[in-house]
């Protein structure tokens, strides 16, 4: 099955929200394995669930403990990328069969972004530094020029979807970014801790948001050139994630283990701590919106919830005992 | 006449596999002797092996295959050419619902290759499919990955040129033996040239010891081969050299909370019985032991590590290099070195490393062991720690947030992490200078960390504990004397121990945790000999008359002059002055000592015992043994 | 391969007196992983031990072996201990042959017998004198025991041992031997080299020391000097058939070639061919040890890789010559040539060993050895005393009658195939041999027999003065250089021994009989040039082949051949000259003690190389060092 190649899928995705049926698809990356230690088999089911239209979720893909992140080729959603332990994997026919791209000397991949307007292109997040294939991961090279030889531990990549080429990195000590495919790259923004989380906004490009595990909240609105603490938003403890409303562009939610779900209705003017119905003093692993605009907060190792009311109230969904580590919408396939 | 220790023994163990479920683990403990002739030497060690296979086999209950067949006893029956149906049906279940990485991986490769020509074609089968159909970890230490790629070698090996699509990682049979094969070389490089992360572990050691077991009498490419062998004798040289009485002690990159205070209860003193035969084999021979039995007789070890092991020549300092497990983040150097000082004696030893956090959770960074005729069940060891756990540290050596792993980990084998009165794991927090039997650590705790006081092991099994006014504590552990000085005030608490990493509730068996709630803080502990000293009070007034000095402020500095009459200065933070030299950290060899000898970067280890000498050269692979006539 | 071999040998245990020797030709392990050769290696150590217990009767008392099989499985010491006592209760002989046997007994009951059994046993070396014989296996097996024996009683008193010396100082001359040979055979070679029969008594001693010498030292030279006799096992070994030339051998091996005890060790330590009956008779005293000794796989690759040709040279040294002769020990230059189909092998000719040599033969590769006789040479058939008494003491006029009487039946017959002789030289390059012969006037006998085996086929007579003949898969060609009759050649039976020892006739065997080509003239020689049938369209190919080689000769006033081998070689041969090849005379100065693709060392090294492909094992006798490196 082929898709029309879409330079800009996420406005893509905003036409859309009006309709009754969102005509998108919605993905999370889950692992449901509470005490599960390496090496013990697997008695949960775990990986790539996407989200049914009766509001279930559907697993597919193999079956594993580890899965960061996930991302597909625009031009082809047979193609799949996830970041595991063992690295980046790859399939070619939806999920049915895998391989592993990466060989011994790359490791515990973070997380996975291709780049929508040159497909081929992948680029994966590592424990000590970045890879970046040319040709859908059939093979990999590391490309950091720019990076420091320490302080490389990378969590989280994103690519500009306006622009090919153009990729923001969370590192140990920062922000980077290169605008020539990972040829080059550039400290942005120095941290002493982790960036653990960066996401574009969908509502204008050249907003990015950053969380981070010990400088809070940051915003871009020049394309990630230079950013901004948000106000209001705690510093002293670790953020994990951050995610846009592709339904409303004022809207943000951060996901915290210590604060819970904080939110905003005002573009980070102020923040909000919302964590009603759920769990007393809730770790909140991550947070995600789905195309229509239902917020959701992973809970360690207790269930995944959703809010209707962007966090005023919650409640149980499924995938009880699950950690999310990733929430992906993209554009509805073709049946 | 020495050599007739085994033959007294041995028929004596053959008889007792009959009479006792676990002969070796019940029965009295083995008199340590070397035994030169390497036809008895041979014998004993397969009786040993025996015992093992003999054990686990008799354990099958064929009416409950599922409840009593794992995958050790299925490779311990194929081994025997015993009970190959219920072996099939066995496989077949088990195969049915693999496990998912290294722990699962080996423990298969060894039932597909004992099984090899035993097993029927839909038993080989349902393995072969188990490895296209279930997604392995790789896990994320080096003992894990170890294990995953001597496994996937090996099966890549069995099961040539097939193609991608029938392995679980979509790669050939090619593609993954070119990958495990070009790692194993790069971890057996590092490994030779700047030591192992994961070294001296009490319980890990089987996670090396197998895989390269494995790879040694299964693999087909002879270099490979090879080096199974080579880093077999090289793990075991370096057992039998710090080993007191084939009991394992300190420091250990990793240790767990039953080992580091029941110093001989740990998978580290199976091999010391199955190879050298001199300590008692922990029960159910350590769990993995299970699983280098069935090859066990295909490794012959040289008469000059036996030798090492069980006749010293007397006492000796080894001085070793080795690394720490890998920093991914917060740290300007990814595997920092690890400097490791062994004095062992025929009653004692005393072990440390420079004080660094080489393993977040269950490093072991030094204490004083002492002989015990019998050490089951004791506690024969004295140390003392900066209980440390942190969020971030946690984050230094894995991919996680700071909040759950400091508690997720409590969960996972490693109970005590979190708790304030553990006795486990190292402390960015402390610095540890040892000559010979004198230790001295001192601790520059940060305010804020989470448990802000040090912690003394005393064990049920110290004798004569005197608080002296001097401000010395004495006791006696078994023929040792032992002198500990805390450097700032503290109280008693009980001490609760752990059976083991994983268990789950704590015994009050006796012996108490000094326990020193100060920032800034220190312990000096000084080892001696009862044989040295007319009597235990001689012993208390000669350490009373050693010259000592100390301040807390604004860092802890001590100087002291030895029982061994050396003059040491030691301040926290400070390179350690011996008789005014500084200690040249920068000079430390791979191994020195009179047993072991190896170059930083030199990619070879001589091992020698008298006029018994083997060298392995990893540079051309060699194993060269010689005597000196 | 190797699972097809291990359930029938299980099965054949049961209900075959000795399995692998009665039951179909075995094929050597394809898996070479390590602990498949050691359970194979252990499968058929054990059935030798099955062989001697399954025998045991339990109304006839334990003969020494089963006592000792009995001792190694750890069974009825009691009751072994009782025969230990009764065996050595009556009068003992056997010399150097009684020494070994009694050493493995007395380490093995060690920590089993009685203290009564071990007090015989070490009695009987107090009472018991055994000789020390004159041969070099003699003094291996009798040093080797002596050594081991007073490590075992170290500090026990002259008085208390046969020769009146001190366990010091016995131990003391034991390992003053030991060295001296292993020195010797590191440097310019083993005398008795290759020889069919005698290899166990150099190995039993080697692997007894390996196994229980306490001296480290030893211990490592015992384990080193077994690799080198097992590695060259290997490598001049036709798929397990160790054939010519040898040291010595006997009237049975030089034809039968697989009947001999080094296919014991073939067997024992390849798996690659079957044992012989009884294997081998002595291979029992291996097995009660051979746990504590494993071939490293890659004498296995050299033992069972036949796949491509190869070419050996090494040196070797004669027997003593006590008299008569310039030099104390003649150096032996050998060559092997082995292809998968055949091969050729021979020394330069001349008196190694007087009795017992065999100076070069053709051997080709029989699927099944056992009953073939599948070899083709030639001998002069001499016996003088004055030769004998050059390495023996003895007077000259009845040594000849003497061997007969010591099991030595063919050495004073005229059709004899058995020996060499000092007017037999011999040039060999790759499959092409020239032996030629001027015998002196006077010796015994004035006449060439040409070995003719029953298994032969297609033996023609062709005009062309060449003798064509097929055997298995090899085309082998034969050239008499003077006139020739056929005789058949008889066998030698064995008749009860009369006060003088042994008492022989000749018989006719049943069946098909090999046959003597004899040729009566004392200026002689013979031309054979072998080749595979894979080469040839057809046998007559092959046949034109050869006729159509250039060749030359004349017998007077010396035998002297100019021929063009079958490979393309200009070889020039006159009695008494050295050997020139393609204008090149042969430079024996330059033979190197092993020079080959498996087995190397420069004379006077004392370090022996065997290698195969990547894998390489370093015998280092000068630092007592063996070093096993593997090429990436």
């Amino acid at each position: 099955m082929k898709l029309p190649r879409l330079l800009l899928p996420l406005f893509g995705l905003l036409a859309a929200v009006a309709t009754a049926t969102p005509a998108y698809d919605f993905y999370i990356c889950a692992n449901i394995n509470r005490n599960y230690v390496i090496g013990s088999k697997i008695v949960t089911t775990n990986g790539i669930f996407q989200r049914t239209d009766e509001g279930g979720w559907r697993h597919f893909g193999y079956n594993d403990t580890s899965i960061t992140a996930v991302a597909f080729d625009p031009r082809d959603r047979n193609v799949i990328y996830t970041t595991a332990l063992n690295g980046l994997w790859r399939s070619l026919d939806g999920g049915a069969t895998w391989r592993i791209c990466n060989g011994w000397d790359m490791t515990e991949g973070r997380e996975v972004a291709v780049d929508p307007n040159a497909p081929d292109h992948v680029y994966v997040a590592f424990t000590d530094g970045i890879a970046v294939s040319t040709d859908r991961a059939q093979t990999l090279v590391r490309r950091e020029h720019g990076l420091p030889e320490r302080g490389k531990f990378t969590q989280t990549i994103k690519v500009d979807h306006t622009r090919a080429g153009r990729v923001l990195a969370g590192c140990e000590v920062g922000i980077f970014l290169t605008e020539d495919g990972a040829q080059n790259w550039r400290r942005v923004h120095a941290t002493t801790d982790t960036v653990n989380d960066l996401q574009q906004s969908p509502h204008d490009p050249k907003v990015w948001v950053a969380a981070t595990q010990s400088a809070g909240a940051l915003i871009s609105r020049d394309g990630g050139l230079t950013w901004t603490p948000f106000s209001g938003v705690p510093t002293e403890r670790a953020l994990y994630n951050v995610t846009f409303d592709v339904t409303n562009p004022d809207r943000l939610a951060i996901g915290s283990w210590a604060h819970g779900v904080l939110t905003t209705e005002d573009g980070g003017k102020t923040w909000t701590s919302r964590n009603a119905g759920l769990p007393e003093n809730p770790r909140v692993w991550r947070v995600g919106v789905d195309p229509a605009g239902r917020l959701y907060a992973s809970v360690f190792q207790e269930t995944l919830f959703h809010s209707d009311d962007f966090g005023r109230t919650w409640h149980p969904n499924d995938l009880a005992g699950s950690l999310v580590n990733y929430f992906f919408t993209l554009p509805k396939a073709a049946n | 006449m020495k050599a007739s220790h085994f033959f007294r023994s041995a028929p004596a163990l053959l008889l007792a596999v009959t009479l006792s479920a676990q002969p070796s683990f019940e029965g009295p403990a083995p008199v340590v002797t070397s035994v030169p002739a390497e036809d008895q030497r041979l014998a004993a060690y397969h009786a040993r092996v025996d015992e093992v296979l003999q054990w686990r086999a008799g354990r099958v209950d064929l009416n409950n295959i599922p409840g009593t067949m794992d995958m050790a006893s299925i490779s311990i029956l194929l081994t025997l050419g015993r009970d190959i149906e219920a072996c099939n049906e066995r496989v077949l279940q088990m195969m049915a619902e693999p496990g998912t990485g290294p722990f699962w991986m080996f423990p298969a490769v060894c039932v597909a290759f004992t099984g090899r020509e035993l097993l029927s074609p839909e038993a080989r089968a349902s393995i072969r499919e188990a490895w296209r159909t279930t997604r392995q970890l790789r896990g994320d230490t080096e003992n894990h990955w170890v294990m995953y790629y001597a496994s996937l070698y090996l099966m890549s090996e069995l099961y040539p040129n097939e193609p991608a699509e029938t392995w679980y990682t979509g790669r050939s049979s090619e593609e993954n033996l070119a990958e495990a094969r070009e790692w194993l070389i790069h971890w057996m490089d590092t490994t030779t040239t700047v030591g192992q992360g994961e070294f001296n572990t009490t319980h890990y050691i089987g996670e090396y010891a197998i895989p390269m077991l494995f790879m040694a009498t299964w693999a087909k490419d002879p270099a490979m081969k090879q080096r199974g062998r080579m880093m077999l004798d090289w793990m075991f040289a370096e057992l039998a050299a710090v080993s007191l009485n084939g009991v394992l002690r300190g420091p250990n990159a990793r240790s767990d909370e039953g080992s580091v205070i029941e110093r001989w209860n740990a998978l580290a003193s199976y091999f010391s019985w199955l190879l050298f035969g001199n300590t008692p084999a922990p029960q159910h021979y350590g769990g993995w032991g299970l699983y280098f039995a069935p090859m066990a007789k295909n490794y012959v070890l040289p008469e000059v590590i036996h030798r090492i092991a069980v006749e010293r020549d007397g006492d000796y300092v080894q001085r070793d290099r080795a690394r720490t497990r890998r920093f991914w983040r917060y740290s300007d150097v990814l595997s920092p070195p690890v400097y490791k000082t062994n004095y062992l004696r025929h009653d004692y030893a005393v072990g440390s490393t420079q004080g660094i956090v080489n393993d977040v959770i269950q490093a072991h960074v030094w204490d004083v062991t002492w002989r015990e005729e019998d050490p089951r069940g004791k506690h024969p060891t004295m140390f003392s720690l900066h209980p440390h756990s942190s969020g971030r540290m946690m984050q230094a050596q894995f991919a996680t947030h700071p909040e759950p792993m400091p508690v997720g980990v409590t969960f996972e084998g490693k109970p005590s992490y979190d708790s304030p009165d553990k006795v486990l794991g190292g402390s960015p927090y402390e610095k540890v200078f040892q000559d010979l039997d004198t230790v001295i650590a001192l601790y520059d705790i940060a305010p804020g960390e989470r448990f802000e006081h040090i912690n003394g092991f005393f064990s049920k099994d110290l004798c004569d504990l005197t608080e002296d006014a001097s401000g010395w504590i004495f006791a006696r552990g078994g023929n040792a004397y032992l002198a500990y000085r805390p450097l700032a005030p503290y109280h008693w608490i009980p001490y609760l121990h752990y059976k083991g990493g994983w268990a789950k509730v704590r015994d009050d068996l006796g012996g108490q945790v000094l326990t020193s709630p100060h920032l800034k803080n220190g312990t000096i502990v000084q080892a001696a000999g009862a044989d040295e000293f007319e009597s235990f009070e001689a012993f208390k007034a000669a350490m009373r008359a050693l010259p000592l000095e100390f301040k807390l402020e604004p860092v802890p500095s001590v100087r002291f002059t030895t029982l061994r009459g050396k003059n040491v200065a030691f301040t926290y933070g400070e390179t350690p002055v011996v008789d005014g030299v500084p200690l040249d950290y920068a000079k430390w060899k791979l191994f020195e000592g009179p047993y072991l000898n190896a170059e930083v970067g030199g990619r070879k280890l001589t091992v020698t015992h008298g006029r018994l000498q083997r060298v392995l050269d990893f540079n051309t692979l060699t194993i060269k043994d010689s005597v000196r006539e | 391969m190797k699972k097809l071999i291990i359930p029938f040998l299980l099965l054949a245990v049961l209900v075959s007196a000795q399995p692998s020797f009665t039951g179909p030709m075995l094929a050597p392990p394809a898996d070479t992983r390590p602990d498949t050769l050691r359970r194979a290696y252990h499968t058929r150590v054990d059935e030798t031990l099955d062989w001697y217990l399954n025998a045991v009767d339990a109304a006839k008392p334990l003969t020494r072996e089963q006592a000792l099989v009995k001792l190694v499985r750890g069974q009825d010491a009691t009751a072994v201990s009782q025969r230990i006592i009764e065996l050595l209760s009556v009068p003992q002989s056997g010399d150097m042959f009684w020494m070994f046997p009694w050493t493995a007994m007395a380490f093995t009951g060690r920590d089993q017998l009685s203290p009564e059994a071990r007090a015989a046993i070490r009695e009987a070396w107090r009472t018991y004198f055994p000789m020390r014989g004159d041969t070099e296996n003699h003094w291996v097996m009798y040093y080797a025991s002596l050594f081991l024996m007073t490590e075992l009683y170290p500090d026990d008193p002259g008085e208390t041992w046969f020769n009146g010396k001190s366990s010091a100082e016995n131990h003391a001359e034991a390992k003053g031997f030991l060295l001296h040979w292993m020195d010797l055979a590191t440097t310019i070679g083993q005398g008795e080299f290759n020889a069919t029969h005698y290899i166990g008594e150099y190995a039993i001693p080697m692997l007894y020391l390996a196994a229980w010498a306490e001296d480290p030292a030893m211990r490592q030279r015992g384990r080193m000097m077994l690799d080198l006799l097992m590695a060259e096992l290997a490598d001049n070994s036709l798929h397990g058939v160790l054939r010519g030339p040898n040291a010595r051998t006997d009237d049975t091996s030089v034809l039968e070639r697989w009947n001999a005890l080094a296919t014991y060790f073939s067997w024992a330590m390849y798996g690659h061919t079957p044992p012989p009956s009884g294997y081998g008779g002595w291979g029992i005293y291996f097995a009660v040890a051979a746990h504590h000794y494993q071939p490293p796989p890659l004498f296995h690759l050299i033992a069972t890789d036949r796949e491509f040709d190869r070419e050996q040279h090494d040196h070797k040294r004669s027997r003593r010559r006590w008299r008569y002769s310039d030099v104390e020990m003649m150096p032996v230059y050998k060559t092997g040539y082995i292809r998968r189909d055949y091969a050729v092998g021979s020394y330069q000719g001349g008196v190694t060993d007087p009795i017992q040599a065999h100076v070069w033969d053709v051997t080709w590769r029989e699927d099944d050895p056992r009953g073939v006789h599948n070899t083709m040479f030639s001998v002069h058939p001499h016996a003088s005393a004055r030769v004998l008494q050059m390495y023996f003491t003895e007077y000259p006029d009845w040594m000849i009658d003497l061997l007969a009487s010591q099991g030595k039946p063919s050495y004073g017959v005229a059709d004899k195939i058995l020996g060499c002789s000092p007017y037999e030289q011999v040039f060999q390059d790759l499959d092409t041999v020239i032996a030629l012969y001027a015998i002196a006037p006077g010796e015994n006998f004035q006449r060439v027999n040409g070995f003719f085996s029953r298994n032969l086929r297609d033996v023609t007579e062709d005009a062309s003065g060449w003798i064509f003949a097929r055997g298995g898969n090899a085309y082998l060609a034969y050239r008499p250089l003077a006139p020739y009759t056929w005789d058949d050649l008889l066998g030698y039976r064995q008749l009860p021994r009369g006060d003088s020892g042994y008492v022989w006739e000749r018989f006719r065997p049943e069946g098909p009989v090999d046959r003597i080509l004899v040729s009566p003239h004392a200026n002689n020689g013979t031309i054979v040039q072998a080749a595979s049938a894979d080469e040839f369209e057809s046998f007559e190919a092959f046949q034109a082949a050869i006729r159509a080689l250039p060749l030359e000769f004349t017998l007077e006033p010396r035998p002297t051949v100019k021929f063009t081998t079958l490979r393309g070689k200009k070889v020039a041969f006159t009695y008494g000259e050295t050997p020139v090849v393609n204008g090149r005379p042969v430079d024996y100065a330059r033979w190197k003690l092993f020079e080959g693709p498996h087995l190397n060392a420069e004379l006077g090294s004392r370090k022996i190389t065997i290698s195969h492909g990547r894998q390489h094992r370093v015998l280092d006798f000068n630092t007592v060092t063996t070093s096993d490196y593997v090429t990436p």
